[in-house]
């Protein structure tokens, strides 16, 4: 009885073996020869005709001759190596599309800009000194904490407030949602427009300087923007405020309201430091992400018994105490998933300052500069390492979700 | 079997013989770029005599990712006959790495190709003593565009030296206007135009061109005298109060190409927003509609102001290189082609030509724009001279070319005067 089982065991593993490793090799180098010599041989778009024909029926035979050879083993493997079966192609392509790529960028991050010669940790050193790089990693900290907190905020407050509507939830929603179907390019180009600035004597087009360009400066009445004895009058600058280059604002000091602050207070300090430009920017992620995030909260808030409400209110417990006692809790995780949604797409944040400043003027983030030292500097070394900082930042929230999921799984 | 394919053969050399000597009827010669849109129509333009001459089919196919495209075709191995880079370093780029056909190779008369095009202008396409690139078009960047309508009204003359400028804009303040427009915002290429502005003045200061070569070359450092000189007279510009309309705000917030439009919009009482605008020529494309018939009449340029005198009359520009990947016969007769001074003939008489031969045999009365006959006398002139010199930036390693050296130049408008020697020495730094 047991020589039996080792001989099972010993087969089942042969078989698995061959059906799952020695098979499929085969299987793909001999297309893989094919498709060599097929290259030369015929033209291009012949190529692409019989790739396609030969690619989709060669997934097909390749099941099917898997599944043959499975069939050959103990009846009580079967089912596993079948389950295997199916998870094995796309393992293999995770690994060659995620993993491959990814141990390669952190061996070429220890190389030097042209990824010849082995520099240690040269790379890593100036990521961390460079002044540039500090600015980069400063914003990207930054962005990080702003962005997914306010994300997170108004889209609870709105989700919430949204939920309590007695009519026109659903327009309500679909108008807080609408900024999640244009793409951050779009949003970054309007955003450019509001915050567009032209040299004072021009009609300023962007609408913040528009309206600024009209206010009253030093207790003057301005005249910019006002039709006077039915004229329209253009600009004429003396008693108005200026117009401000609002991307082009690394801290507040051009700012009135910021002149006008004691510079020795501690807290006033602070204040001029903000960066106005990075601020703006990350205005445009929390305005694109904002309605996604209510609508998430608001099917969650949806999914609350009716009955625990009431029973809060009944309680006589104040709406903010239901908010905080019953609601929260209740949606705790859906506002992780939120949140670390939230995380990476920050952590991947690119189209909005390339479309916006391309990281001038201190607004860079990760991505953007990763981008930046491939093929403005030309160092590739330097680029990997930045993707591999970008990779550990990501790293601890995918381990994250992992246990997660894996406690909702025991649970 | 064999006896027609051997009288075949012996028939069409016969034939080819009769042509005198290889005819190259029919033969086609490929050339990419980054040429698109009227430059492309245009430097197709530029083949058609010489297609009718000789039969041979130049096709040129341009591409806004150009740059790319012909990095992977030589890692392939299939390259077109030519490529026309917008920048020499590609050219010693492809060069370097045993890419291109030497001009010698495609019997191209190399002293000639000297004299006609400057020492310097071949010298950035040699490798190793070799010549690898044929110098094409040019433009010109040493120019302040202002509109003598304007000067005339008040009595003001155009400055030939930096004291008359200065003196000038020191009048148009105390007489209640601004003088210049400076706008270098540029998306991730933020200070560029100051750059431009330090390359024209280190040209006009110092040892002239040689300083300027020891500069792009880093023979001195970047924190030099000669260097902070010519940072100090920068700064004169952008930081002296009225110089800029809108002042220093206006020079780091206003992108490079509506920096120019003050010069357009006049105020209540018909006064410009500014007076002078250092560009390059390319600037026409930025500008408003209705202004880019005047290129050249209405608008039009003076030479960047000469600083010390004893130095001769220099021209800041750039231009673009090719380089042959094979030497057929075709491509030699292709290659003389465009190194002759005839071969702009057909593109200058186009009215929306906005390319400048770099020949300096050019006929340059043959330009249709009336600005390009006066950039284009220009650049001949330098180049004659020995005192056209490229953008150093683009010729500096890109960390600092098209890294710190924009960057310090933002901060040093946002700084003022007292931030040179940091500026300065921050790029010393940089270097790699």
């Amino acid at each position: 009885m047991r020589e039996t089982t080792q001989q099972e065991k010993l087969m089942s593993i042969g078989i698995s073996m061959l059906a799952l490793g020695i098979f499929p090799l085969i299987w793909f180098l001999s297309q893989a020869l094919l498709f060599r010599e097929l290259t030369d041989a015929i033209s291009r778009n012949l190529l692409v005709v019989v790739a396609l024909i030969i690619g989709s029926s060669f997934i097909f035979l390749l099941f099917l001759g898997m599944d043959k050879i499975i069939k050959l083993a103990p009846k009580d493997n079967r089912d596993a190596l079948e389950a295997r079966m199916f998870v094995g192609p796309s393992l293999f392509m995770i690994s060659l599309f995620l993993f491959y790529p990814a141990v390669r960028t952190i061996y070429i991050s220890f190389k030097d800009r042209y990824s010849k010669d082995f520099i240690g940790f040269e790379n890593y050193k100036w990521a961390f000194s460079d002044p540039e790089m500090i600015v980069t990693i400063r914003n990207q900290i930054i962005w990080l904490f702003f962005v997914v907190f306010f994300v997170l905020l108004i889209g609870l407050v709105v989700g919430w407030l949204s939920d309590r509507l007695n009519k026109g939830e659903a327009f309500f929603k679909s108008i807080v949602f609408l900024p999640m179907a244009i793409s951050a390019v779009g949003a970054s180009a309007i955003f450019k427009f509001i915050y567009e600035y032209r040299p004072p004597p021009l009609t300023q087009i962007g609408i913040i300087n528009g309206i600024r360009v009209s206010v009253d400066r030093l207790g003057a009445q301005c005249m910019n923007n006002r039709i006077i004895n039915g004229e329209f009058n253009g600009f004429d600058n003396e008693n108005c405020l200026k117009p401000i280059g609002w991307l082009q604002q690394r801290d507040m000091s051009n700012l009135p309201f910021a002149q006008s602050l004691d510079a020795n207070n501690w807290f006033n300090n602070i204040v001029v430091n903000l960066p106005v430009n990075t601020m703006l920017l990350m205005l445009i992620m929390i305005w694109m992400f904002t309605g996604f995030a209510a609508v998430v909260f608001s099917a969650g808030i949806k999914a609350i018994p009716q009955e625990i409400m009431e029973a809060g209110q009944i309680d006589g417990a104040s709406e903010i105490r239901v908010f905080r006692s019953i609601v929260i809790p209740y949606i705790k995780s859906t506002i992780i998933v939120v949140g670390t949604y939230m995380v990476v797409t920050v952590l991947k944040a690119f189209d909005i300052i390339y479309v916006s400043t391309r990281g001038d003027l201190e607004t860079n983030l990760l991505a953007v500069k990763m981008l930046d030292e491939f093929s403005k500097y030309r160092n590739f070394g330097r680029s990997a390492t930045v993707a591999v900082l970008i990779f550990v930042c990501v790293l601890p929230i995918i381990i994250g979700t992992a246990i997660r999921e894996k406690e909702n799984a025991q649970s | 079997m064999k006896k027609p394919l051997l009288v075949s053969f012996l028939l069409l050399t016969l034939i080819l013989g009769a042509c005198g000597g290889g005819s190259l009827e029919g033969e086609e010669v490929s050339i990419t770029g980054a040429l698109i849109g009227t430059d492309q129509d245009g430097f197709r333009a530029a083949f058609e005599p010489f297609m009718e001459e000789t039969g041979i089919v130049v096709t040129y196919q341009g591409s806004d990712n150009f740059e790319q495209e012909i990095q992977i075709q030589m890692e392939s191995g299939d390259t077109p006959d030519f490529a026309l880079w917008p920048q020499p370093g590609a050219v010693v780029d492809a060069a370097n790495r045993g890419m291109l056909t030497p001009l010698a190779d495609l019997d191209i008369d190399l002293e000639q190709y000297q004299n006609d095009f400057s020492a310097y202008l071949v010298g950035l396409g040699t490798v190793d003593g070799v010549i690898y690139g044929g110098a094409n078009a040019a433009n010109l960047k040493s120019i302040v565009w202002y509109q003598p309508a304007e000067f005339e009204a008040r009595g003001y003359s155009v400055p030939s030296t930096w004291d008359e400028m200065i003196a000038l804009a020191d009048q148009i303040v105390a007489d209640g206007m601004n003088p210049f427009c400076f706008g270098m915002y540029s998306n991730g290429a933020s200070g560029w135009l100051a750059t431009d502005w330090m390359e024209d003045i280190m040209l006009r200061t110092g040892n002239g061109v040689d300083s300027y070569d020891q500069w792009v070359n880093h023979e001195i450092p970047f924190n030099d005298p000669v260097v902070k000189n010519a940072a100090t007279l920068l700064s004169q510009i952008m930081h002296t109060e009225g110089y800029v309309v809108g002042g220093t705000d206006a020079i780091v917030s206003t992108y490079f190409g509506n920096a120019q439009d003050p010069m357009f919009s006049k105020d209540a009482n018909g006064n410009p927003g500014c007076f002078m605008h250092r560009q390059a020529s390319f600037i026409t494309g930025f500008w408003p509609e209705g202004e880019k018939a005047g290129a050249g009449t209405v608008t039009t340029v003076f030479p960047f102001p000469s600083i010390d005198a004893s130095l001769p009359a220099a021209a800041l520009g750039g231009g673009d290189m090719w380089g042959a990947f094979n030497d057929r016969d075709a491509t030699k007769a292709v290659a003389e082609y465009m190194l002759s001074a005839e071969f702009y003939n057909n593109v200058a008489t186009r009215p929306d030509n906005a390319r400048l031969s770099a020949h300096t045999g050019f006929d340059t009365s043959l330009y249709a724009a009336p600005i390009n006959k006066i950039l284009g006398d220009t650049i001949a002139a330098a180049l004659s001279a020995n005192s056209f010199r490229f953008d150093a930036s683009d010729l500096m390693p890109p960390e600092v070319g098209a890294g710190s050296f924009w960057k310090e130049m933002m901060n040093l408008a946002v700084e003022g005067p007292g931030y040179i020697d940091t500026a300065l020495d921050t790029i010393e730094n940089s270097w790699p």
